[in-house]
């Protein structure tokens, strides 16, 4: 059995109430906790905001083989715990609060909390993202009654039940080999005719007799009153329509990035991922974006700290050079 | 051996020192005729726990013990009550494990201290009602963001004492889960009317506890 205990930052629990900051993060995950190291080692005056557990993201999967130093993988919450305990050893200050919303043509800018307003002079987005939903009849009433977008919260519910993941991407597979440590049977429904998965992935799921992936196949509507009973899917090019009988569905399609926020305060693609330049600058003076909230072609860990670390390398060289 | 790295001991017995101002008693209802490892872990993670500040007391009391099980207005084992002189109904059903560890701590913390993390206009709302609410926060201990919604609701409580929340470990009571149709988690259920699911930001939970009051 676990026990995970998250710590206070050294200079949280000291410090009063304060609300101007040289620097503020936005969101803590590896992105934000790598920029966080970066800054508090330079002694820069900086606070991090996170609505939710610090770690991010990969705290709700179970497994990470790809982040290097770990040669045997890693747990997302072991890893989430580690990287937030590196970072709350220099200083940043943690405020456990959502921010709703910005003002960066205020100088210093003003970033809205729940718990009231800061300023900072040098921010940095690392805000992620969230699970894309598929959009179809039937799933906005049925999430939480056998729909759910986290198999390590969830997956106990399905202990010996037929049920379907919605997408053969990394997500998908990576979170069908835990899902198949409980459920009797998986039938993984992906849209493309192939599934998009590394290949170490798609080999450990033919180990495991009982997911089957439906390649051509997209999912058209979630039956159930109470509780999902089916899920009725269609075979692109053929309009054939089945019903397969299932209680749970898992769904990785894909990744919305956490910007509603920003309410178009800066310039964003017209799924609201974050446009920067090489060096990490938004379109306005002083904001930075790193991680997966902003366009970039890949969305890890490694590709997240890398981009943490040079947010704050950057916002270090900004507050220098006013 | 021991639950608790010694480096968390150490962070643990720092934050207990310079928070606790009362004494906060840990009240374990638990088989003692079950040597299970999920009891008798969770029975010895609270005794490492209560050895670190003199404030902190372990009572351990068994689950045959129906009557003072009610009388703590109790309606299921295992369970640990967090109490202190502070007014407030705060709940455990099942082990507080992996993520919900580090909210049983801060929940420790409240009860000795002073301390109500909630913004003001939150504070105000809730000290206006006047009726029994009952908030059930159906969890697993491997979802990150359940602690959030634990939290919450025992900080409702501590904010009005007409309030009780429990976490209640869903896997270890999955008949009371399946009763109320638990398949995602955090699902939390006031007063055995309005449920819902996420761990919502203070105020959008304070509008389900009013809703289930109109
Ligand atoms: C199921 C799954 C499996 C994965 N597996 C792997 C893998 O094996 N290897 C790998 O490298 N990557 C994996 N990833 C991807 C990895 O999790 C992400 O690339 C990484 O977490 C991105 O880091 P980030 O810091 O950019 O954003 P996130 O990790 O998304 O962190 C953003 C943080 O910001 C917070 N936040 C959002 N909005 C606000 C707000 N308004 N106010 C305050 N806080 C806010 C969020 O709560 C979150 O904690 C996986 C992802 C998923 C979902």
């Amino acid at each position: 059995m676990q026990f995970t205990l998250k710590r206070k930052s050294e200079e949280a629990s000291s410090e009063g109430v304060k609300s101007h900051f040289e620097a503020a993060i936005i969101g803590a995950g590896p992105a934000g906790l790598t920029a966080a190291i970066y800054l508090g080692r330079s002694k820069i005056d900086a606070v991090i905001f996170e609505k939710m557990v610090p770690g991010g993201y990969i705290v709700s999967t179970d497994w990470i083989e790809n982040y290097p130093g770990f040669p045997d993988g890693i747990s997302g919450e072991e890893l989430g715990e580690l990287f937030e305990k590196q970072s709350s050893k220099f200083g940043v200050r943690t405020e456990n609060v959502e921010v709703t919303g910005v003002n960066f043509k205020a100088r210093p800018m003003i970033v809205e909390t729940m718990d009231g307003s800061y300023t900072a002079s040098a921010i940095i987005v690392a805000t992620g993202t969230k699970s894309k939903k598929l959009g179809v009849p039937g799933e906005e009433e049925l999430i939480g009654k056998g729909i759910s977008l986290c198999a390590t919260c969830d997956a106990p519910f399905f202990e010996g039940e037929d049920i379907v993941v919605v997408g053969a991407g990394n997500s998908g597979i990576q979170e069908s080999l835990y899902l198949s440590k409980f459920a009797r049977s998986i039938r993984i429904i992906e849209f493309l005719d192939h599934p998009t998965a590394e290949r170490i992935l798609l080999d450990r799921i033919k180990e495991i007799g009982k997911i089957e992936l439906l390649l051509s196949h997209r999912v058209t509507r979630f039956i159930g009153d109470d509780r999902l009973t089916q899920v009725e899917v269609e075979k692109r090019d053929f309009n054939q329509k089945r019903v397969l009988d299932v209680k749970g569905a898992f769904i990785y399609v894909g990744l919305v990035p956490n910007t509603g926020f920003l309410k178009g305060s800066i310039d964003m693609d017209k799924e609201g991922f974050i446009k920067t330049n090489q060096e990490l600058k938004s379109s306005k003076e002083g904001v930075f974006a790193a991680g997966d909230v902003r366009i970039t072609p890949l969305r890890q860990v490694a590709t997240a700290i890398g981009d943490g670390a040079l947010a704050a390398f950057k916002v270090r060289q900004y507050l220098e050079g006013r | 051996m021991g639950f608790l790295k010694e480096e968390d001991k150490e962070y643990l017995r720092n934050e207990f020192k310079k928070n606790l101002k009362r004494e906060v008693e840990l009240l374990h209802f638990t088989d003692k005729n079950d040597n299970s490892d999920y009891l008798q872990s969770s029975k010895a993670l609270l005794e490492e726990l209560v050895e670190l500040n003199d404030y902190l007391t372990l009572t351990v009391k068994d689950c045959s013990d129906k009557a003072e099980l009610e009388a703590e207005g109790l309606l299921m084992c295992p369970s640990t009550k967090i109490k202190s002189s502070r007014k407030g109904f705060i709940n455990f059903y099942g082990i507080p494990a992996g993520y919900e560890f580090s909210g049983f701590v801060e929940d420790i913390i409240d009860m000795g201290s002073d301390n109500l993390p909630l913004p003001d206009d939150v504070v105000l709302a809730l000290s206006k009602i006047d009726e029994p609410i009952d908030i059930k926060v159906f969890i697993t201990s491997a979802c990150p963001y359940c602690v959030k919604a634990v939290r919450t609701a025992h900080l409702f409580s501590l904010a009005n004492d007409n309030i009780k929340a429990s976490m209640i470990d869903a896997y270890g009571f999955s008949d009371l889960a399946r009763e109320h149709n638990v398949s995602s988690v955090p699902h939390i259920v006031v007063n055995d009317k309005v449920s819902f699911i996420g761990a919502l930001p203070e105020k959008e939970f304070l509008s389900k506890i009013m809703e289930s009051i109109e």
